[in-house]
């Protein structure tokens, strides 16, 4: 990923106060796992992202009104043993639990719906599925030797 | 073009932007003809906005408020892929951007195609993380790369004007100010130069440590660069040994150069 490693210069009280050109924080939206309330979305976040920058990101990238943002820090886990018996751990993350104003709500879509993929007339992937079955029966070999190999009898 | 997916729209920007300029050309040379060519359906809002302030590179100083922001009014819609490619196998995407077509863009344009970029990211991950999910395959996964790839290019042309700016300006080369220094065991490296809230004699950290080579340290480093030595020098002993023993067991052996 982008890598410049910004210095950012010290803390001073009072304003103006530290800006951020071209963030490389990514932010996941993930279907959440409990039920959650109408009115709240979950994100996997970098771990270096706190509360205030979630908001900030959020209402000046992306528009959306964020009332509250809670996190969480999910231990991935290290059961997993490798091939040598050693523990294998998964890395961990942060999920934030972001609340919407403004009355607005959120449902997670179905964004991978069952679509009916019939090939076109004379197309290409049609011949080919053609063959395959075609080939399929006739590596079934004889309906009326009742699942004899073929090297068994006379 | 209307089944292409969002990415590929974001990368044939680069086809439209060339196509602005252009136009942008020949709008000075008669400004009755119409910027806006392409048909607004095909696009969706983001792109259509970022397609519009390109369009009009002229006004850009007057419109900046207006121009700064990619705002669409879809929000958390942005974290998916457009409707219509839910569900397939394959989404069509363009090339990444190179940095060559990079270098020709403004700073201002690279600071939007950024936002661009990292929105499609999110998008992706999004996709990719909920894909894992559902145990179905990620339609088209070779679009993350192609967008790091972008990002990671976009980063260096950056960082190159960035660069060359400060040369002009206060003649260094790097952003973060160092020098060479020494510490005790005689080693010398680049000391990168970091804020500090109060001076360097107050601080008693920075005072513990020791940026000079003692004087009783010089025979050990002496001792150091004797022992390299002789490990080159064995080295290159042991590989002539070999060679001349296969030498004397293939006399017909070609020798290598080095």
């Amino acid at each position: 990923m982008p890598v410049t490693r910004i210095l950012h210069p010290i803390y001073q009280l009072g304003n103006p106060q530290l800006r951020i050109f071209r963030p490389n924080w990514f932010l996941t939206l993930v279907r959440p796992g409990r039920e959650q309330p109408p009115d709240t979305v979950q994100f996997r976040i970098p771990m270096d992202m706190t509360k205030c920058d979630v908001k900030n990101y959020l209402e000046k990238i992306y528009n959306v009104p964020v009332g509250v943002v809670r996190t969480r820090i999910q231990f991935g886990s290290n059961k997993k043993r490798n091939h040598l018996n050693q523990k294998v751990k998964k890395p961990d993350y942060k999920v934030a639990y972001i609340q919407l104003a403004q009355g607005q709500t959120f449902t997670f879509p179905d964004i991978f719906p069952e679509k009916d993929r019939t090939p076109e007339e004379g197309s290409m992937e049609e011949m080919q599925e053609k063959f395959m079955e075609d080939e399929k029966q006739r590596q079934k070999g004889d309906p009326r030797r009742g699942g004899v190999t073929e090297w068994f009898g006379l | 073009m209307a089944a292409s997916s969002s990415l590929g729209r974001v990368f044939t920007l680069c086809r439209q932007f060339q196509n602005v300029l252009r136009l942008s050309v020949s709008k000075i040379q008669n400004p009755t003809v119409n910027s806006n060519k392409w048909p607004s359906h095909l696009f969706r809002e983001n792109t259509v906005l970022v397609q519009s302030f390109w369009s009009s590179p002229i006004q850009s100083v007057a419109q900046c408020r207006a121009l700064h922001t990619t705002i669409s009014r879809r929000g958390l819609d942005e974290f998916f892929d457009a409707p219509e490619n839910w569900g397939e196998t394959t989404v069509k995407s363009g090339a990444p951007w190179t940095a060559k077509q990079l270098r020709t863009k403004s700073s201002e344009d690279l600071h939007k195609l950024w936002y661009v970029l990292l929105k499609e990211k999110n998008m992706l991950l999004t996709l990719e993380q909920e894909s894992k999910r559902q145990r179905v395959s990620m339609p088209s996964p070779e679009r993350l790369r192609k967008i790091e790839r972008s990002m990671i290019r976009l980063e260096t042309v950056v960082n190159e004007r960035e660069t060359a700016l400060r040369l002009l300006q206060t003649g260094q080369e790097k952003g973060r100010p160092g020098d060479w220094r020494r510490n005790i065991f005689g080693y010398v490296y680049w000391y990168r130069f970091k804020e500090h809230p109060i001076p360097w004699y107050m601080n008693r950290r920075y005072k513990r440590r020791r940026f000079y080579t003692p004087s009783f340290v010089q025979p050990h480093i002496r001792l150091r660069i004797e022992k390299i030595l002789r490990e080159k020098a064995r080295k290159k002993n042991q590989r002539k040994e070999s060679m001349e023993k296969l030498q004397e067991k293939f006399p017909t052996m070609k020798v290598p150069a080095s």
